[in-house]
């Protein structure tokens, strides 16, 4: 019984301390930001890992989740005779919560788990030492242009989800229901605005993008550096990652409405 | 330079100086904590007591920035070269040239490859480091350890892995280096025969202490310990080894180029 | 790490695509406004707002021509409702603001009807006259009560 209480204790004081060494990390990448040289170059490759392999996933989810949200609520609102409202329920559910949250978790599945392994054989293979033996910071050589990127992506990639899952309703509602297009537009852009709605979706992705930066390049940096430890770390951000972003989701809906 | 450290349980008590100008040879068995001692006068990793100084310099205070500056001066040749595999052998190399002075790409890709040739290599600037051999990762590393012409060079099994050829070209680019420009060389081997041709000076590592000397004294010494390590064969070894660089020889160097 | 022309460009058109959904996403779906368009700022004190909310529109023959920009209490503790409206538009100063509700149980606006008189309500001017929201409760508890008393 003792131990039990023992143990408990030491995995929150683990935890905290990890949250700690988590919050540094995101200070020195934050510090990095507006130290030169600039790193573009690194950033623009990040970007293209990060934003560029993963728009056919984004497509082809988007479009896919559109066409189930179309059908589901098509379905329901008919029980009830409002079939006309589906633009508006669809574009609500997708631009507040669908589609940054879905996007979110599919990018971190796909980039974040990428940005850890590449970073955690990067350690393992001594290239941060390397680096450092060289007078170069890590954290602002490998770290900040792979966080940024997967900040700066994954908005974009949250407006593509949503484009795509629009149109998969629409695909689902007008060609396959029978819903008329342009109801479905107009109850769409009447509905969604952009101060309540797009501004959340938009402020969520970037929060979104910013934690899943931080852990994917922290726990990289932090693995142990072998094989198993590169592979714990990468199924770790996945994990954690996913997790803050369901929680910041909460945090952002309730604090938004307010 | 000069080091000196006494701490946790990899060593015990350990104390070791090593002179500038001299080619240092770290030699144990696996897990006898070689790689850690190099790592620890690199910055790298830290004692848990005891105090490690490398030209001067105490390492124990300094945060990352004030290491930079002292690691300017010293370059390290890792055991499996550490080269940035997204990068081309020319944009690894000439990283430290590009990062701390203000060459332009001319000088930088002149000097590069002026220094890919002291090493004995040619054309291979725009290969990525999994196209490499060992042998030319290894002597890439080098190249990229030696650019920025630093004081102090550390290598961390340099001879691990390669054929006799290679390690004999190794042998000869660290005895050059350190007589045509006075580095200071540190190299870790457990591979006794393969490096005893240019240590000044030998530091004996197993069970927690060292043991240093040069080979001279090592091969002539009384002490049990050492003769325990080394071995009959080893001590008369030593012993031939020690006429033979009397001799001044040093190899064939095949390798031409300019290391300044 | 080489940089890499075509890369680099297919990064540029990923950013520009990227941005154009957002664009489209703000502008064309949720309606984002640019430039500076001049707003006049007008008042209306009700006695009963209803479910009326900030950034409720304020229409005029079914048209949105501003928003509701705040609520607040006056003296009389009734509600002043301030919106914000497009330049241009000639309200005489006798129209009258009252709050309706889209379909029957739609989200509540403010209804402009147009007076008769020549003079325009001016930026900080105060509608005169006003109808205040109609609650279904009421009206139910109206009929009821009706409904009981002729009996």
């Amino acid at each position: 019984m003792i131990g039990w209480i023992r143990s408990l204790g030491a995995s929150a004081t683990s935890f905290v301390e990890g949250l700690g060494q988590l919050t540094v990390f995101g200070g020195e990448i934050t510090a990095s930001l507006v130290k030169p040289p600039s790193r573009f170059g690194f950033f623009l490759r990040a970007l293209y890992d990060a934003g560029v392999l993963s728009v056919a996933l984004i497509a082809l989810s988007g479009f896919t989740v559109g066409m189930v949200l179309g059908l589901q609520l098509y379905t329901t609102l008919s029980r009830f005779g409002a079939e006309e409202g589906l633009g508006a329920v669809v574009g609500l559910s997708l631009v507040r919560e669908l589609g940054p949250v879905v996007c979110g978790l599919l990018v971190t599945g796909r980039a974040g788990s990428a940005v850890t392994a590449e970073i955690g054989s990067m350690k393992a293979t001594e290239q941060l030492d390397g680096l450092r033996m060289m007078a170069i910071n890590p954290i602002h050589f490998v770290a900040m242009p792979r966080a940024l990127a997967l900040t700066v992506a994954m908005p974009l990639l949250n407006a593509l989800f949503i484009v795509f899952a629009i149109a998969g309703a629409f695909v689902i509602g007008v060609s396959n229901q029978g819903l008329d297009g342009g109801v479905y537009i107009s109850g769409l852009e009447s509905a969604v605005r952009f101060a309540d709605d797009v501004g959340q979706s938009l402020l969520k992705s970037l929060v979104f993008g910013m934690l899943l930066g931080l852990v994917a390049t922290y726990k990289g940096y932090s693995c142990s550096p072998d094989a198993a430890g590169v592979a714990r770390a990468t199924t770790s951000t996945v994990v954690t990652a996913s997790v803050a972003i369901l929680l910041s989701d909460y945090i952002i809906t309730a604090l938004w409405g307010v | 330079m000069q080091l000196a450290f006494g701490h946790r349980p990899v060593y015990d008590g350990l104390e070791c100086h090593m002179r500038k100008g001299e080619i240092h040879l770290l030699l144990g068995g696996s897990g006898t904590g070689k790689s850690t001692l190099l790592r620890m006068i690199g910055g790298l990793q830290r004692p848990d007591s005891g105090i490690v100084r490398v030209a001067g310099h105490e390492l124990a205070g300094l945060r990352e920035r004030d290491l930079g500056e002292i690691r300017k001066g010293i370059g390290m040749l890792f055991q499996n070269g550490a080269l940035l595999d997204s990068m081309t052998v020319l944009e690894n190399v000439g990283l430290p040239l590009r990062e701390h002075t203000k060459q332009s790409r001319v000088e930088i890709e002149e000097r590069v490859s002026s220094v890919l040739s002291a090493v004995g290599l040619d054309d291979v600037e725009s290969l990525l480091p999994r196209e490499l051999s060992g042998g030319m990762l290894r002597r890439v590393a080098f190249a990229r350890a030696i650019v920025m012409e630093p004081e102090i060079l550390l290598c961390d099994e340099p001879f691990s892995g390669l054929d006799p050829l290679n390690v004999t070209r190794i042998e000869d680019l660290l005895v050059r280096l350190n007589k045509e420009l006075g580095l200071t060389v540190v190299v870790t081997s457990h591979h006794m025969a393969s490096s005893l041709r240019m240590a000044d000076q030998m530091i004996l590592m197993r069970d927690r202490i060292c043991v240093s000397g040069t080979p001279e004294e090592l091969a002539g010494g009384d002490d049990k310990g050492v003769i325990e390590f080394l071995g009959e064969d080893g001590r008369s070894f030593l012993a031939r080894l020690h006429e033979i660089r009397d001799r001044g020889d040093v190899g064939d160097g095949s390798s031409a180029g300019d290391l300044r | 790490m080489q940089s890499n022309a075509s890369r680099d460009l297919v990064v540029g058109l990923f950013v520009l695509v990227g941005l154009g959904a957002l664009a489209y996403l703000s502008l064309q779906i949720g309606g984002l406004e640019f430039g500076s368009q001049e707003k006049v700022v007008l008042r209306a004190t009700f006695d009963d707002i209803g479910g009326l909310s900030a950034r409720a529109p304020v229409r005029v023959a079914g048209v949105k021509i501003g928003q509701v920009s705040g609520i607040a209490l006056d003296e009389d503790l009734r509600a002043t409702v301030s919106m914000e409206i497009e330049t241009g538009l000639d309200l005489s100063i006798d129209s009258s603001a009252a709050i309706r509700t889209a379909g029957l149980l739609g989200d509540q606006f403010i209804a402009v009807e147009l007076g008769a008189e020549d003079e325009s309500l001016q930026d900080g001017e105060e509608f005169s006259f006003t109808e205040s929201a109609l609650s279904i409760d009421k009206l139910v508890g109206r009929l009821v009560h009706d409904a009981g008393v002729s009996n």
